[in-house]
């Protein structure tokens, strides 16, 4: 390869970043989408500096059930602490697993597609039998029966990799039953590429079906993969929080599920406690439908003629 | 029809196959994960490490449940056979009721509050979703598409706690908890009125999020159908935006719409589990929180089993229906 063609892919690289992020940006709706997400990830990234340090019932500061004050700007839960300090907290812990499951099934989803997309076969057949299963069984259902068990299982006790059991339990078992549908878009994605001339040329100069599926195919993969992960997320985010809502959660951990959860148990619906179960929904719910506007974004200015949504 | 009659069994045989592979690697699981619990299934068996038993139990247990045998193929053999016999096994928190028995008990209400749920989000969601595809662009499309959008992503379970805040709490309309109203009911008319007052809230949070989906997809599918060569055609005959409509836009447009309305037969189930547990609605969703607390595993096993089998009849029927729909897909 001679430097100059090097110095012009570079060139027309830099154009194409500049093309894609400028008919990216000027969708209205990743532009919302992504300024609600660097809230969150502010809030996420720094809970103590900006609320302080989780509170517990010992150091809870408010009245029980406290409507929304100065002191308290989100009002207080059913021992005192306050909810505004325990959405923030939230953030952090439901933003971290929902990104941690969206990357394992992002994986999943790319070796199982790849692999049978490239190899066809026998291969092929297995891999998207299983793909098939994991396809029409939603992740919910999956992890309702398979959390609790691997839970048992592990004991709920210690921690592992700094997370409560049941934290971990689930970042693992949503990214494992959700990756069905990134694999067969990256499937479909691979059986045309590897047609495509240049892994021809990558093949006859003697590269190892290894290196072709890495260096070759996979980077054509991401734009596709990019797209679909923005609603992997979301997914995660709904998944999550209905665990959590039905007690799979770890309330020394509280994401916002779990704060729902225990609003539920408290009874704060029927004590019209609207600030306690409604500011970690309205947080869940900018964040999933942020990554879906995003996500519907990218589709669109990756491929422009299928629009689904606007 | 006969020259792509082998076409169209190969496609059923096809269909057949999938289900088939996908409820018995359900079963496999459920085999699996009552088997990975760690302690003495006899134990669990007979109800769990709370209840005391006796070493003779134990092992008299252990002989009638075929424990000291081969896992595989004795144990699943036993297993699989006994599950389509309809026999799924004990209840731990229900002492000695059938699984399968409370799983029926409860499944009607659950079958009223999604079925009901489906009928209202189906007229409301498509109306509105086709109608919003038809005008492209104006004022009812950017609104709905913008709601149903952010219905779309909204926890439905979350609609339910709002919907008890406003309407039970703070307005008083509607009861926010159960089935019925305890205390002294008479008459069957007095009695069915006050299950479908308690319904209303349910019903409604289930039904808000299957609109956000009809309204996308139907959005979409008739935008797809606006934009059609035949279209074009049949403004050119001169018929009429009623005509067109109704001859051309709407039958064509319905066809990923039904799709999608077969197979949320099967996944609304699964998502009104949530919505259940917020109203404590004596259905199946409130029985699967019951389980997950008391760690019944055989009632879950039984709930994931309910689960499976609907969700995959309905993508079997699904897949049969679009063939039959669809002439493109039979040739």
């Amino acid at each position: 390869m001679s430097e100059n063609t090097v110095q012009y892919s570079k060139r027309s690289r830099e154009r194409a970043i500049k093309d894609f992020l400028r008919q990216f940006l000027g969708h209205g709706g990743a532009q919302l989408g992504i300024v609600c997400l660097i809230f969150f990830f502010v809030l996420a990234a720094v809970p103590n500096i900006l609320v302080g340090p989780l509170q517990t019932a010992i150091n809870a500061t408010g009245d029980f059930l406290a409507p929304p004050s100065s002191q308290h700007l989100l009002g207080t839960d059913e021992v005192g602490r306050d909810v505004l300090n325990l959405v923030v907290h939230g953030a952090r812990i439901s933003l971290t697993i929902a990104l941690l499951a969206t990357v394992i099934s992002l994986i999943v989803g790319t070796t199982v597609g790849m692999t049978s997309g490239y190899f066809g076969g026998w291969v092929d057949v297995w891999l998207m039998r299983i793909t098939d299963f994991f396809f029409v069984m939603p992740s919910f259902v999956l992890a309702l029966v398979i959390t609790p068990v691997v839970l048992e299982v592990m004991g709920r006790g210690g921690d592992i990799l700094g997370f409560r059991p049941s934290l971990f339990v689930i970042i693992v078992v949503i990214g494992m039953t959700s990756w069905a549908f990134v694999a067969r878009i990256v499937r479909s994605q691979t059986l045309s590429l590897k047609e495509r001339t240049f892994v021809d040329r990558a093949r006859v100069v003697g590269s190892s079906d290894f290196s072709i599926m890495v260096q070759h195919i996979l980077p054509n993969l991401v734009p596709q993969i990019a797209a679909n992960g923005a609603l992997v997320v979301s997914g995660a985010i709904y998944i999550e929080t209905s665990l959590s809502f039905l007690g799979l959660g770890d309330p020394l951990q509280p994401s916002w599920g779990t704060l729902l959860s225990l609003a539920q148990r408290a009874g704060a619906a029927s004590a019209g406690a609207w600030w306690y179960l409604g500011a970690p929904g309205l947080c869940a719910l900018t964040v999933a439908l942020s990554f879906v506007l995003i996500g519907n974004a990218l589709d669109d200015t990756f491929n422009p003629r299928r629009r689904v949504i606007p | 029809m006969a020259a792509n009659g082998g076409r169209t069994t190969r496609h059923i045989g096809h269909a057949l196959l999938r289900a088939a592979v996908t409820l018995s690697m359900v079963v496999i699981l459920n085999f699996i994960l009552f088997r990975v619990i760690p302690g003495d299934p006899a134990k669990l068996l007979l109800g769990g490490a709370r209840v005391s038993v006796t070493a003779e139990q134990l092992e008299a247990q252990r002989k009638s449940w075929g424990l000291e045998r081969p896992l595989v193929p004795d144990q699943l053999v036993d297993y699989v056979s006994a599950t389509l016999h309809g026999d799924l096994g004990y209840s731990f928190k229900f002492r000695g009721r059938r699984v399968a028995g409370l799983l029926l008990e409860r499944l009607p209400a659950t079958i009223a509050l999604v079925g009901i749920a489906q009928l209202i989000a189906i007229v409301v969601g498509v109306t509105l979703g086709m109608y919003a595809g038809w005008r492209r662009g104006g004022v009812v499309d950017h609104i709905t598409t913008g709601a149903s959008l952010a219905l779309y992503s909204t926890p439905s379970f979350w609609v339910g706690m709002l919907l008890v805040v406003i309407f039970s709490t703070a307005l008083g309309w509607l009861p926010g908890y159960g089935g019925y109203s305890p205390g002294a009911l008479k008459g069957s008319l007095d009695l069915l009125l006050d299950y479908l007052r308690h319904l209303v809230l349910p019903v409604s949070a289930v039904a808000l999020g299957l609109i956000g989906q009809y309204v996308v997809v139907s959005r979409a599918a008739m935008s797809d159908v606006v934009a059609e060569d035949y279209m074009v055609t049949a403004r050119a005959k001169g018929l009429t935006d009623l005509q067109m409509l109704m001859r051309h836009a709407f039958r064509n447009a319905m066809l990923p719409v039904m799709t999608l309305v077969t197979l949320n037969l099967g996944y609304v189930v699964a998502g009104a589990i949530t919505v259940e547990s917020v109203f404590a609605w004596p259905g199946i969703g409130n029985l699967t929180v019951e389980a997950l607390n008391a760690r019944d595993y055989p009632v879950l096993q039984g709930i994931f089993l309910l689960l499976g089998v609907s969700i995959v009849v309905a993508n079997l029927v699904a897949d049969l229906t679009y063939g039959l729909l669809d002439p493109r897909v039979r040739q």
